[in-house]
């Protein structure tokens, strides 16, 4: 508090008002704390009240039901398979990113010849916007000229009559959109892990090399437990974005086939906005938050936990 | 492009700027192969004034672009004759119904808004065409039955859009194919006689089981031929019949045999079972003339344009019933700020039905009866010059015998348009071709689902 | 082996299949990209084609591309700008100066991020209505921030606890106000954690496309996002190597861009003070 007392005037009385911490961190705080109630506040209230109506074809009120949207969604076999395929779509991409941005993240960390280069080919699907690669694998996907199909043809793995329909099966169409959502969520990932292994300081590496402790033990026994805190927010993130995000597959599958691939948020969509019952659109995207706040916060915990300083 | 403005206003600058800078000039005739949407600006002033009013549509990237062509030039000679400049957007048609709701939610958007459905849904949000209908009436005849059943809620009396054209929906098939295997898709039983052999040379049937539109239309209309009904004429959901998991069964067997699993990833793409025929592989789908039409304009599949022949829908047990491929609804919304020049305009359009027909290339068929009677068209149609000759004759047929309305024999209705949203239809063929699960358990399923929304949509008062 | 040999043999064996993985279904992209229209779906012409850059030529002159690429531009320097000025201070003042209740409210902000935007979309629709910002890029503008500014506001919280802060209050021993040392001492300091936002966050509005498709409709307003698909996809026919052209135009310059800064980034998350 190194406020110091000089006689006179409102404007010295100013500055000293913005020395005390509370009053300068609720000044600095203010805009964003404004900003976010106004934008991300009001209308999550509003959806909330929705999700208590009847509302219907896009209208931003309705008459009051309760529990009546959940406990009717919690009948609809369609939304109860849109959440086991929003925990496999979010588990599966996520758990193959980690174990992929870790191993890169290692290799990545000391120079090489031609890291730039190849750096650079890793970032490509993070850079790309997503909605335009989605477009970009329906191509690859497609039925009739997907690269991949023509690979396996010519390999004589499959025949030209009867080959794989990348989006044309649950599985192959869960198969497909995972790998999509793996691939352009591993750069970014990569980065994040690539921060932490960075901000493990010398002296533990030199502190580990000395003590004998290389290769696997030391990443098990030094580098991991360091680098948790951070990991765990990558994690964290990947899994939030992922279980929010509708643009892989909505445009990938569109839910489909017959539904099979409809994860909550494309759900909502679909039933809250193309459907008009506005709602229980807003009921099922509801659904999940309080699982992920659940989520958050224990991540949250533990990476505090985790924090050795 | 004239412009005939003579000092640039500071707001115009940068519309200006854009018809300058991205080759829009072609955007603002609207001609001149620009087969990119656009948004067409009609010019500011005319004959030395400002245009005082405004209005602004929406409506889809035609299928058939020298309808876009036609259409907003005809918008902007309208806008000049009424003093009214006239906006049209043109967006792909997967986004129109997320756009409704958007403008809905928005309380404000345009004036006029365009989709391939009739937005039973929304209901609530648009105004009672029926001024705009009785008008057309007095000066082309007779609102068309499918177009009446399509646009019209008996319970609420409302007419809530206003059809401007409707698109037959024959199967457009590959005659060298089906030659080949001595077949022709007269009735549903001589395609399942014939999707094995086309299958196996390579050239599987094309009928999609996916989440779109033309797997919608194309499965509810296959239904009925076996007379399955998703609602009686009362709107009361019938579902649940013998007939239904006939024919279930039945397109499981074409699909097992006939088709490969390509006709399951079609989702949330109208034009995938086009490009299907355009790369040569289908041997019949299910389409509307758009997909002659790319192959005659060169655009793609060219070297099949003389094989593909145009029928109406097999005929089934119950006989040869179809749908319309889609039904093109004009709505004018409750907050639009231009009604009268939005109705004014819809008239219009709706009296042109047979410019509208003839630069659609007899895509668009008029919805009153007398703006373009089928003798017309079929005319038109025999002078079509392209293989084989008088080929889209039989389009005329196929509009005065085997095309109803989604719903029939009851009107479409908001809790038809959610079945139709949730393609809870492709799902129930789906499952059972995919050999998820039996037809009888399918049906049961997706029938308590249907019964559900019926019963939502009862007590919200919208259903008769 | 030696030590290094392992350690070369480890960075090659992980990295290059990796990059190639990543990287593939770019270089299939440009193939196709430079492939004429009419034969793209011809599988012998695979590989042996006679490139041509018609495409790119179609792109450039006779769609708004490059109008599309402005507009998504302006949007994401106008919403990188409006973050940084609420998020810098906001964090700033979350680690250092706002103790227990900093961290609850860090949470809290956080939590915004659990709410999807297909939720939102509804609300915010009337929203920018109301304020008369239907079909022009400021709705973006202001609607962009709530996504971003939470997740700025993280970074920066994380950047900020972990410079020192002897550096602080040496500054303010020597006369200087808070304020005063926020902006002269730290802000400078911070400049790869600001690096780092500006890059994520300008990320996050390039993919963003619920939103950039439900509010702008007409197509000289469009962003890249939303042009691409309603624009080059006529109708029944899909403009493939048009489409692929599009994609590949902006993904190079910002991997450069990002692969440039990767080192700065990488400090920024950590905190720069130390590696």
């Amino acid at each position: 508090m190194a406020a110091v007392a000089v006689p006179g005037g409102r404007r010295r009385r100013l500055r000293y008002a913005t020395e005390r911490r509370g009053v300068l961190a609720a000044l600095l705080i203010s805009p964003a704390v404004l900003f976010i109630g106004l934008l991300v506040g009001a209308p999550l209230v509003l959806a909330v009240y929705l999700s208590f109506t009847d509302a219907t074809a896009g209208s931003l009120t309705g008459p009051w039901i309760g529990f009546e949207n959940f406990r009717h969604e919690l009948r609809d076999p369609i939304f109860v398979d849109a959440i086991w395929h929003t925990f496999l779509f979010t588990a599966i991409s996520q758990a193959v990113v980690i174990v992929c941005a870790g191993l890169l993240a290692h290799a990545l960390v000391h120079a090489f010849p031609g890291r730039w280069i190849l750096r650079f080919f890793i970032l490509l699907p993070w850079a790309a916007p997503i909605a335009l690669t989605a477009i970009g694998f329906l191509w690859f996907y497609d039925t009739q000229a997907s690269i991949f199909t023509w690979f396996l043809v010519k390999l004589h793995l499959v025949s030209a009559t009867n080959h794989p329909t990348w989006l044309g099966t649950p599985t192959a169409a869960m198969s497909s959109i995972i790998t999509v959502q793996a691939w352009r969520t591993i750069p970014f990932a990569t980065v994040i892990f690539l921060a932490g292994i960075a901000s493990i300081p010398q002296e533990v590496d030199d502190a580990a090399a000395i003590d004998g402790a290389t290769g696997l033990r030391k990443f098990w026994h030094v580098s991991l437990p360091l680098q948790l805190p951070i990991a765990l927010v990558a994690i964290l993130f990947g899994i939030v974005f992922t279980a929010t995000d509708m643009v892989v597959p909505y445009i990938l599958t569109a839910g489909g086939p017959f539904n099979s691939t409809q994860v909550l948020t494309t759900w909502a969509f679909q039933t809250g906005i193309n459907s008009g019952n506005v709602g229980e659109g807003a009921a099922i995207a509801l659904f999940m938050l309080p699982l992920l706040a659940f989520v958050t916060i224990a991540m949250l915990f533990f990476a505090r936990r985790a924090e050795v300083t | 492009m004239t412009d005939t403005r003579d000092e640039p206003a500071p707001a115009l600058l940068s519309r200006r700027e854009f018809l300058k800078k991205a080759g829009a000039g072609a955007a603002a005739l609207g001609v001149a192969g620009a087969t990119a949407p656009f948004s067409f600006a009609g010019p500011l002033r005319y004959k030395g004034r400002w245009l005082s009013g405004s209005l602004t549509a929406l409506t889809w990237v035609h299928f058939v672009p020298s309808y876009d062509q036609w259409l907003d030039p005809w918008a902007k000679a309208w806008g000049e004759k009424n003093d009214v400049q006239v906006t049209i957007e043109h967006i792909n048609n997967a986004l129109l119904d997320t756009r409704a709701a958007a403008e809905v939610a928005a309380q404000s958007g345009h004036d006029l808004f365009f989709n391939l459905h009739p937005m039973a849904v929304y209901e609530d949000q648009v105004i009672n065409h029926s001024s705009i209908i009785k008008e057309v009436e007095a000066k082309v005849g007779k609102y068309l039955p499918i177009a009446q059943q399509s646009t019209y809620n008996p319970r609420t009396k409302k007419y809530f859009a206003v059809s401007d054209s409707y698109v037959p929906d024959p199967v457009v098939w590959r005659h060298d194919l089906w030659n080949a295997v001595g077949e022709s898709p007269a009735t549903w039983d001589h395609v399942k006689a014939a999707a094995p052999k086309l299958k196996a040379m390579g050239h599987p049937i094309g009928i999609g089981q996916s989440q779109e539109i033309d797997s919608n239309m194309a499965l509810i209309a296959f239904m009925m031929c076996f007379g399955s009904f998703i609602q009686n004429e009362n709107n009361k959901p019938t579902l649940l019949t013998k007939n239904t998991i006939d024919a279930v069964k039945f397109m499981a067997e074409i699909a097992r045999t006939g088709e490969t699993n390509d006709i399951f990833s079609w989702n949330g793409n109208a034009a995938a079972n086009n490009n299907y025929l355009y790369a040569g592989t289908a041997s019949l789908i299910f389409n509307a003339i758009s997909a002659t039409r790319t192959p005659e304009s060169g655009a793609a599949g060219g070297q099949y344009a003389d094989d593909l022949w145009i029928w109406p829908i097999p005929a089934g047990p119950h006989g040869r019933i179809g749908l319309e491929h889609l039904m093109g609804c004009w709505s004018i919304w409750k907050f639009a700020k231009n009604r009268p020049a939005a109705e004014r305009f819809l008239a219009d359009l709706c009296i042109a039905g047979k410019d509208a027909t003839i630069q659609s290339q007899l895509y668009n068929f008029p919805t009153f009866a007398n703006a373009m009677p089928f003798k017309e068209i079929r005319k038109v149609a025999a002078a079509d010059k392209h293989k084989p000759l008088g080929k889209y004759t039989i389009l005329t047929t196929i509009a005065e015998k085997y095309t109803h309305n989604i719903g029939y024999p009851g009107t479409t209705n908001a809790a038809i348009d959610e079945i139709f949203q949730k393609y809870l239809i492709p799902q129930m063929f789906a499952q059972v071709s995919q050999g998820k699960l039996s037809a009888e358990d399918s049906v049961r399923h997706t029938n308590t689902a249907i019964k559900d929304i019926y019963a939502k949509w009862r007590k919200r008062n919208m259903l008769a | 082996m030696t030590v290094a040999l392992r350690r070369r043999m480890f960075q090659y064996g992980v990295v290059v299949p990796f990059a190639i993985v990543l990287a593939f279904p770019f270089a299939w992209m440009a193939v196709t990209s430079l492939k004429p229209e009419g034969q793209v779906y011809e599988q012998s012409k695979t590989w042996t084609f006679s490139p041509t850059l018609e495409n790119y030529g179609y792109l450039l002159h006779h769609t708004g591309y490059m109008r599309w690429i402005r507009n998504s531009c302006l949007v994401g320097l106008a919403v990188v700008l409006i973050t940084l000025a609420i998020a810098l201070p906001a964090g700033y003042a979350l680690a250092r100066l706002a103790g227990r209740v900093g961290r609850s409210l860090g949470v809290g902000i956080f939590l915004t991020y659990l709410v999807p935007p297909t939720l939102l979309f509804l609300p915010l629709s009337r929203v920018v209505s109301e304020l008369h910002l239907g079909d022009r890029l400021w709705s973006l503008i202001l609607v962009y921030p709530s996504f971003t500014v939470p997740f700025a506001i993280w970074l920066l919280m994380g950047f900020f606890k972990s410079i020192p802060q002897e550096l602080e209050d040496a500054a303010l021993i020597d006369g200087c106000s808070r304020l005063g040392a926020l902006v002269r001492i730290v802000f400078p300091i911070s400049a790869p954690g600001i690096l780092t936002v500006v890059i994520f966050t300008f990320s996050l509005v390039v993919n963003e496309f619920v939103y950039a498709i439900t509010f702008i409709t007409s197509s000289a307003n469009r962003t890249l996002t939303v042009g691409v698909p309603t624009d080059l996809i006529r109708g029944d026919l899909y403009n493939w190597p048009g489409i692929m052209a599009a994609i590949l135009i902006p993904s190079i310059p910002m991997a450069l861009v990002y692969n440039a800064f990767l080192n700065r980034f990488i400090t920024g998350f950590t905190g720069g003070a130390f590696r």
